[in-house]
C-alpha cells in the first residue's frame, strides 16, 4: 500500500509516493537517489544513516517514510551552500576527522543536530551525544577536535 | 615543502565529507535486481533436498540458484585451500552456510521468496570448541582434502594435517627440552581469545553483471581485487581477463573484505538472471560471514632468576570455523612469533589451524598475532612479578636487537622495539619500582599500569606492480590495485609519487582498483601497501623521471646528470632559463606535443619459509610496536576506566604522520573493544549476539581519556624513503597492555581469557580472595 506524502527534503518541497513499510532511508536512497545517507546496521545503533528531521537527528533506517509527512528532512547532500561546505563539513575536513568515510555523513549530521540543540556542549556532552555514531576506524579524537573548533573551544 | 613526511590532508577528503563518495551500494546499474540468500539454520547437517518451485513462482523473482546451478563450474573456492562451495553441496557446515539465493526486482520480493524455499536437512554431530575439534574422534567437518591453486601456499604450508586440523606449522631452534632442563623456573599457563567481529560499518556488498557469456564485471569493496578476479575466473571457467573487478570507495575492511565472500553467489545469480544483481548483506549476515579466529594458547616458559628467558614451548589452536579462507597462512604468521619479540635460545612453536562448525573466520587486523601476544605478554608480567623485577627491565633484558638471528634463521633488520617500549612507558608515566607493584587505591578504586610489546611479519613473498602516467599537461596518474579503505593509501602513494617526480601532490591522482586497467597486486592486507606498492610506485615514477631526463638531455644537449626536475618539466641545474616543459619534452620524445610518458615497476620480494624446517625469510619487513595502558578498576563492580593509552610503532619513516596516528588510534580502539567487551557468543553453533544491538562496538564514550600515538622512525633499508607498514602494527599489543594494567591494579591477578568483562574481573578477585586461584602461580 502506498501513501502520498509531502515533505521538505534539503530545502525542496517533495511529493512522494511511499510504501507503508518503507523507511525514510529507503526513500532517500532508492527513490530520491540521495546516496550519501548510508545503511550500516538497520537497527538504529550505528548512526551512519543519521539525517535531521525538523532539526533533530534521526536514524533514518528506523523511521517510516510516511512519518515524514509535513516535516523538514536534511541530509548530507543538503548541507553545502553555493558550492561551499557547511562549517561542520569544513571542520571535519580541517581536522581529518574520518578515514573510510562511510560513517562520516551520519556523524556530520549528528554534530549538526548537537549544535542545533546545544551550541556550547562540554566534552562529556559531546561524547554522550555522539555515542550513537560508530566510527570503526576509530577517528574519535579528531571528531572531538572538529566539534571543539566549532564551539569555539580551540 | 617535501611531500613525504608531511601530514597533508587526505586526497579523498572532500568526497567523503560532502557525501559524494560512491560506495558499492550507491552504484545502481540499469535493470539491477536485488538478492537474498537462504542460509542454514543448522551447524552441521546433510542437505537432503531443496525445493525452490514456490520461490521461483513468486511474481518479480527472476532467478533462484542452488547447488544444481553449479554444474559444469568449479564449485569450490578458497584463498588457500579450495574448501568452500559457492552454494552448499552435500551438506552445510555452519549456521549461515548459503543453501540457495534469489534475485528479484525488489528486495522485499527476494526476501519473501527465500521464505518459500523448502529444504530438508538431516542434522549431523557438530563440534564447536577448537581444542575438541582437533582431537581424534571429533565429528569430521570436511571429508575430502583440498588442493590449493596458489603455489606460494603449496610450498609454504603443511596443509591437510588430518582430521579437522587443516594445517600445522612448526618453528623451532635450539633444544627446548634441554632449555627447560637448564631453566631455574618454569611457568606454564593457558590463554583464550574469543572470536570478534571486524565491524566494518559498510556491510559486505557486491554488484555483478555479465556483459557476455565470457565476461563478468563485479563491483565490490574488496581488499584484494586481483585475488578475487583469479577466484571468480576459476569458478566460472573464464580466463582472468574475462573477469573485471572494480573497487569503489570502501567503508572499512580491517581484513574482513580480503577474500571472496558473497561475490561468487552474486555472479551466479547475475548469470542465471541475465541482468545485473546487487547483494548487500544484512548486519546479521555479516556476523555469519567473517570474524577473527578464536584461539586457545598453551605456553610454557623456562627462565633464569636473573630474568633471562631460556626456553619456550607454545601450542596455538586457531578456530577457522567451517572454511579455511587464508587461515593456514594466518596461523603460520602466528607461529614463528609465538615466543614474542625476545631472544629465546631454545623454542618449539606450533600452530594448528582447525575447522569447527562455527561460521568461517578470516584475517582480521593483526591476523594470528594478537592471540599469541595476549599470552606471551601476560606471561612476561607474571614472570616479572614473580622475580620482583620491573616489567620494563625484564623486557629490555630479553628484547631482540638489530641483526639478531630470528627463529626462522633470518637476520632482523630495522628493529626499533626497545625504543618503542621506552616511548610507550614514558607515555604512561611509567616509573617502575613499588608504584608498579601495587597501584594507587581510593575506596574501591585501584589504579594500575601495564605494558606490552609485539612483533609481526608482513606476508612474504609477494609482488606489487604500479604504473605511473605523466600526461601532456604535467598531471600524473598512478595506476594501482591497492584498495583505499580508510587507511589513507591514496594519499600516501600520491605523496611518494609526487616526491619522486618533484611535483605538487595535488597534481597526482591515484586510481581505484580496476583489474581491466590496474596492474597486479597481491592484496591490500598485512600492512604491506606502503612498503610494497610504495616501492612499486616510487620506481614507476623513477622510470618516468628517467625518460623525462633523457628527453631533456637530448633536447638541451647536456648530460642527463646536469639536469634537474622542476614542477613543470626539467632544467639545467642552476640555469633557470634553460628548461623544458612537459609538452616540450613530449615533442622531443615523440615528435608531437601530445601523448603521455608511461613508467612501470613490478616490485617483488622473494622469501618464504620451508614448511619442513620453518626456516627461510618470513618477512620483507617486521613490525615492532609497544603499548602502555593506565586503568582504574572498581573492585566492587569490576568496571574499568581507561585513563591513558600510549602506543608506539617503529614505522621506519612516516610518509604521512597524521595518517599513521589515525591508523594507530583505530587499531587501539578495535583492540580496546576486544579487550573489554567484544566477543561473538555462540550456543551450539547459533549466534547469541549476532546484531549490533547485542554486540557493541566502541563508541566515543569508550575512548580512553587520553591517547597518544607515538612513532619511532628507524628507516628500513628496503622501504620507500625508509617506510614500513603501520596499519596493524599496534593492535596485538593493546589487549595485553590493558590486561597487564588491570592485573597490576588488582595486585597481580591475571585474567587469562578475554574480554575483561566486569563479572570476570569480580570473579577473578573472588577466586583470589578465597585462596583458590592457581592462576597466578608458575
Amino acid at each position: 500500500m502506498r501513501h502520498l506524502i509531502t515533505a521538505n527534503v534539503n530545502g525542496r518541497e517533495r511529493e512522494l509516493s511511499v510504501k507503508s513499510n518503507q523507511t525514510l532511508l529507503e526513500v532517500l536512497r532508492d527513490d530520491l537517489r540521495l546516496k550519501g545517507t548510508r545503511e550500516g546496521c538497520s537497527v538504529g545503533v550505528c548512526g551512519s544513516c543519521t539525517v535531521l528531521v525538523d532539526g533533530k537527528p534521526v536514524s533514518s533506517c528506523l523511521m517510516l517514510a510516511s512519518n515524514a509527512e509535513g516535516k523538514e528532512v536534511l541530509t548530507i547532500e543538503g548541507l553545502a551552500r553555493d558550492g561551499n561546505l557547511d562549517p561542520v563539513q569544513q571542520a571535519f575536513l580541517d581536522h581529518q576527522a574520518f578515514q573510510c568515510g562511510f560513517c562520516t555523513p551520519g556523524m556530520i549530521m549528528a554534530v549538526k543536530g548537537l549544535l542545533n540543540e546545544n551550541p556550547k556542549p562540554d566534552e562529556a556532552e559531546v561524547r554522550d551525544y555522539l555515542s550513537g555514531n560508530i566510527c570503526r576506524c576509530g577517528t574519535y579524537v579528531e571528531v572531538m577536535a572538529a566539534v571543539e573548533e566549532l564551539t569555539g573551544k580551540t | 615543502m617535501s611531500a613525504v613526511g608531511s601530514s597533508i590532508p587526505r586526497v579523498d577528503g572532500n568526497a567523503k565529507v560532502s557525501g559524494a563518495a560512491q560506495y558499492t551500494a550507491d552504484i545502481e546499474l540499469p535493470g539491477m535486481l536485488h538478492a537474498k540468500a537462504l542460509r542454514s539454520p543448522y551447524p552441521h547437517a546433510r542437505l537432503v533436498s531443496i525445493d525452490v518451485s514456490k520461490a521461483a513462482a513468486v511474481p518479480g523473482v527472476v532467478a533462484v540458484v542452488t547447488r544444481d546451478d553449479l554444474e559444469g563450474l568449479n564449485p569450490h573456492y578458497g584463498a588457500v585451500v579450495e574448501d568452500q562451495p559457492v552454494l552448499a553441496m552435500d551438506r552445510v557446515r555452519c549456521v549461515g552456510d548459503i543453501v540457495a539465493a534469489v534475485a528479484a526486482e525488489e528486495r522485499d520480493i527476494a526476501e519473501e521468496a527465500v521464505e518459500l524455499i523448502e529444504v530438508e536437512y538431516e542434522p549431523l554431530p557438530a563440534v564447536f570448541d577448537v581444542v575438541e575439534a582437533a582431537q581424534a574422534g571429533a565429528p569430521i567437518i570436511h571429508d575430502e582434502r583440498f588442493e590449493t591453486q596458489a603455489a606460494i601456499f603449496r610450498e609454504q604450508l603443511n596443509l591437510n594435517a588430518g582430521g579437522n586440523v587443516c594445517s600445522v606449522f612448526r618453528a623451532a631452534d635450539g633444544d627446548a627440552d634441554a632449555g627447560f632442563a637448564e631453566s631455574e623456573e618454569i611457568f606454564e599457563n593457558t590463554y583464550r581469545m574469543p572470536p570478534v567481529q571486524h565491524g566494518h560499518i559498510e556491510p559486505h556488498v557486491a554488484t555483478a553483471v555479465w556483459e557476455s557469456p565470457n565476461r563478468l564485471v563485479v563491483h565490490t569493496p574488496c581488499q584484494n581485487a586481483v585475488g578475487l578476479q583469479e577466484q571468480l575466473a576459476r569458478i566460472f571457467n573464464l580466463p582472468e581477463s574475462g573477469v573485471r573487478v572494480v573497487v569503489p570507495h570502501v567503508g572499512g575492511g580491517y581484513g574482513g573484505k580480503t577474500h571472496a565472500r558473497l561475490e561468487p553467489v552474486t555472479a551466479l545469480l547475475a548469470r542465471k538472471a541475465g541482468r545485473p544483481v546487487q547483494w548487500m548483506l544484512t548486519r546479521e549476515e555479516v556476523f555469519l560471514t567473517g570474524r577473527r579466529y578464536g584461539a586457545f594458547v598453551r605456553m610454557k616458559t623456562g627462565f633464569k632468576r636473573d630474568g633471562s628467558l631460556v626456553a619456550r614451548e607454545v601450542e596455538v589452536f586457531y578456530d577457522l570455523g567451517a572454511y579455511a579462507l587464508s587461515g593456514p597462512a594466518n596461523a603460520k604468521t602466528g607461529s614463528y612469533v609465538a615466543s614474542g619479540p625476545y631472544r629465546v635460545p631454545n623454542r618449539r612453536l606450533t600452530t594448528y589451524a582447525v575447522y569447527t562448525n562455527l561460521p568461517p573466520a578470516g584475517p582480521y587486523r593483526g591476523v594470528g598475532v594478537p592471540h599469541v601476544a595476549w599470552a606471551y605478554e601476560s606471561e612476561m608480567d607474571r614472570i616479572a612479578r614473580h622475580l620482583g623485577m620491573d616489567p620494563v627491565e625484564l623486557r629490555l633484558k630479553n628484547l631482540l636487537q638489530e641483526g639478531d638471528a630470528f627463529v626462522t634463521g633470518e637476520s632482523l633488520v630495522s628493529v626499533g622495539i626497545s625504543d618503542c617500549l621506552r616511548q610507550a612507558a614514558s607515555g604512561i608515566g611509567w616509573r617502575g619500582g613499588e608504584e608498579q607493584v601495587d597501584g594507587a587505591r581510593e575506596g574501591s578504586l585501584r589504579r594500575g599500569k601495564g605494558l606490552a610489546v609485539i612483533m609481526k611479519s608482513t606476508t612474504t613473498p609477494t609482488a606489487s606492480a604500479a604504473s605511473v602516467r605523466l600526461n601532456g599537461d604535467g598531471s600524473v596518474m598512478l595506476l594501482t590495485s591497492s584498495t583505499e579503505m580508510g587507511q589513507g593509501v591514496r594519499t600516501c602513494l600520491a605523496q611518494i609519487v609526487a616526491e619522486q617526480l618533484g611535483v605538487p601532490v595535488e597534481r597526482v591522482t591515484v586510481s581505484a582498483p580496476d583489474t581491466d586497467v590496474t596492474p597486479y597486486d597481491k592484496s591490500t592486507s598485512s600492512s604491506r601497501t606502503t612498503f610494497h606498492m610504495g616501492n612499486a610506485a616510487l620506481r614507476a615514477a623513477e622510470d618516468v623521471r628517467e625518460q623525462l631526463l633523457e628527453a631533456g638531455a637530448e633536447a638541451l644537449e647536456v648530460d642527463k646528470t646536469d639536469l634537474e626536475m622542476i614542477a613543470d618539466g626539467v632544467r639545467v641545474k642552476g640555469v633557470p632559463d634553460r628548461s623544458l616543459t612537459v609538452p616540450q619534452l613530449l615533442r622531443v620524445k615523440y615528435g608531437d606535443s601530445v601523448g603521455s610518458i608511461f613508467g612501470s615497476c613490478n616490485f617483488q620480494v622473494k622469501g618464504g619459509l620451508d614448511p619442513k624446517t620453518g626456516k627461510g625469510k618470513a618477512a620483507a619487513f617486521w613490525f615492532f610496536s609497544a603499548c602502555g595502558a593506565e586503568v582504574e578498576v572498581d573492585v566492587e563492580t569490576g568496571k574499568v576506566r581507561v585513563l591513558n593509552i600510549a602506543t608506539s610503532v617503529d614505522v621506519g619513516k612516516a610518509i604521512n604522520p597524521l595518517q599513521c596516528w589515525l591508523q594507530n588510534e583505530g587499531s587501539m580502539l578495535e583492540a580496546l573493544g576486544a579487550a573489554f567487551f567484544e566477543e561473538m557468543v555462540f550456543e551450539q553453533g547459533q549466534p547469541v549476539n549476532g546484531t549490533l544491538l547485542e554486540y557493541m562496538l566502541p563508541s566515543m564514550q569508550d575512548h580512553p581519556e587520553r591517547f597518544q600515538s607515538l612513532l619511532v622512525e628507524n628507516p628500513h633499508p628496503d622501504g620507500p624513503f625508509g617506510a614500513k607498514g603501520t596499519g596493524e602494527a599496534v593492535i596485538p599489543a593493546v589487549a595485553p597492555a590493558i590486561g597487564n594494567a588491570v592485573a597490576n591494579a588488582l595486585g597481580g591477578v591475571n585474567i587469562t581469557e578475554l574480554p575483561l568483562r566486569p563479572e570476570r574481573i569480580v570473579a577473578a578477585l573472588g577466586e583470589t580472595e578465597a585462596g583458590g586461584s592457581g592462576k597466578n602461580q608458575p
